[in-house]
């Protein structure tokens, strides 16, 4: 490509290079040039310092600091073939400096030379990064073969529940004791849960898969915790509850986002709570759009959704479904522009025997 | 009735072998690693104990050590239950012996997970006669 303001030059250069069998682009000026070097990728880019607006040195400067051009050869082209010029230009990156007046001829042998140079900077480039693929893909075939002999340890653990839940359901089913059945048989269908969670798990680490982009804008909405010291252990089904709680935060985070007040200082607050010793209760609120009657009364229907496309509309309905499977509760309390909370009460169950200890009532 | 402790971290395995010692007739006590195991051990007086060797706090090989040069429990039989290859565990003792100048006999019986729970409870019904 040929940057010059000079028409005449231009013309002569992008000719003569035609004729010696190279497609030749023309450019004007800095921003020409800058908008075909993005549009057409040249080989070689033969520059001319002294343009009106961007001159050569800033066509320069942004090129080569940039990841994708800085691999194209620039040759600069100047007037004056002063000794400060040719440093700058080759400070700021140029590749080679050719004086004006130039003789075509050995503008010719500096085009062949660098188009060569940059074809073999390419390949070596490819070398480097199909190198760097196979490194890391070897890379992770090691770190599989390490983990080889713990993930041998685990299933030999899972092995052993497994035969331990089938002998038991055999005797209890020999010996009439229906405790030992039930005893072998959870164990067993636990057993074949970790059995797929670590198939599951090591083909996620297998897979090829790119990581999916895109834009992620940092938000000012501050998370709040305020945990209840005086809660101890209890008995709850920790993936379902855990599910419940980033369902519940993630709203509250949308609810901020979508409300539309301005200069107000967004907080989501997840709070436990020991209620009496009857029962764990979970609050997650926000002070953000909140709710009018008319979406609460639609708030635990299947495919309900105010997120335009985001929500599947099943996240509330299914941390209703977990909170009742767990013989609990789970009341809104919500006002257009004050903000919304949702209160999960979960009742607690006798430690050792799981069994629930009180029923809460709606 | 005579007492088992069983020491593992994987609650499915406490529950498992817990369930065949009191099938077996014994009473099961149970802890999740080495540190609440030695409380166990002094607080009930275990008359066997089935020890898992990869646990967290304290694994089974610092418990079997600790029990074994204790004057009131190194009488105790102890049963290695564990994924770990028996190879791995007793060189582990030898280099652990050979470091500090011990000689720590050898448990009564290592059995690798994934054994016949059968031969558990044969085994445990022969240590405790």
């Amino acid at each position: 490509m040929v940057v010059d303001d000079d028409a005449d030059t231009v013309e002569l250069l992008t000719k003569r290079l035609s004729a010696e069998g190279y497609h030749a682009l023309e450019a004007f000026d800095g921003e020409q040039a800058l908008q075909k070097v993005a549009e057409y990728g040249p080989d070689v880019i033969i520059l001319d310092i002294k343009m009106p607006r961007i001159d050569g040195y800033e066509v320069c400067r942004r090129l080569k600091s940039s990841e994708d051009t800085r691999i194209i050869p620039i040759i600069m082209l100047t007037v004056k073939a002063k000794v400060p010029d040719k440093v700058k230009g080759l400070d700021i990156g140029a590749d080679d400096y050719i004086p004006k007046p130039f003789d075509y001829r050995e503008i010719s042998r500096r085009v062949r030379y660098w188009s060569t140079v940059k074809r073999e900077v390419e390949e070596r480039v490819d070398e480097i990064r199909r190198l760097e693929q196979e490194l890391i893909k070897s890379e992770r075939l090691a770190a599989i073969g390490q983990t080889v002999g713990s993930i041998a340890h685990y299933i030999k653990n899972v092995l052993f529940g497994l035969k331990g839940g089938v002998y038991l359901v055999n005797v209890a089913s020999k010996e009439h004791e229906p405790d030992s059945l039930q005893t072998g048989w959870e164990i067993m269908e636990r057993n074949i849960g970790r059995m797929s969670d670590l198939v599951l798990d090591l083909l996620e680490y297998s897979k090829d898969s790119e990581p999916e982009y895109e834009i992620c804008v940092p938000n000012e909405i501050a998370i709040i915790m305020d945990l209840d010291p005086s809660l101890r252990e209890v008995i709850l089904d920790p993936k379902g509850i855990q599910q419940c709680l980033q369902n519940l935060v993630s709203n509250a985070i949308d609810a901020c986002i979508f409300d539309p007040s301005e200069g107000k200082r967004w907080t989501v607050h997840v709070r436990t709570m020991r209620e009496d010793d009857r029962a764990v209760g979970f609050k997650v609120s926000d002070n953000g759009c909140g709710m009018d009657e008319e979406i609460k009364g639609h708030l635990f229907r299947s495919f309900f959704t105010t997120k335009e496309g985001r929500g599947t509309g099943l996240g509330l309905l299914n941390t209703q479904k977990i909170v009742k499977q767990h013989g609990g509760t789970i009341t809104v309390d919500s006002e257009p522009q004050r903000g919304s909370a949702f209160t999960i009460r979960i009742p607690f169950r006798d430690v050792t025997t799981g069994e629930a200890i009180a029923k809460e009532g709606r | 009735m005579k007492k088992v402790l069983v020491v593992d971290d994987d609650a499915d395995v406490t529950k498992l072998v817990s369930k065949l010692v009191e099938r077996a007739g014994y009473e099961a006590i149970v802890a999740k690693n080495g540190v609440e195991g030695m409380g166990k051990v002094r607080e009930d007086k275990p008359d066997l104990i089935i020890l898992d060797v990869v646990m967290p706090k304290q694994s089974g090989i610092r418990m079997y050590r600790e029990l074994k040069t204790d004057e009131l429990f190194k009488d105790i039989p102890v049963i290695m239950l564990s994924a770990i290859a028996p190879k791995s565990f007793f060189r582990s003792q030898q280099v652990l012996d050979e470091f500090r100048g011990q000689s720590i006999p050898q448990p009564e019986a290592y059995m690798e997970k994934p054994e016949e729970p059968e031969e558990l409870v044969e085994l445990m019904k022969k240590l405790l006669g």
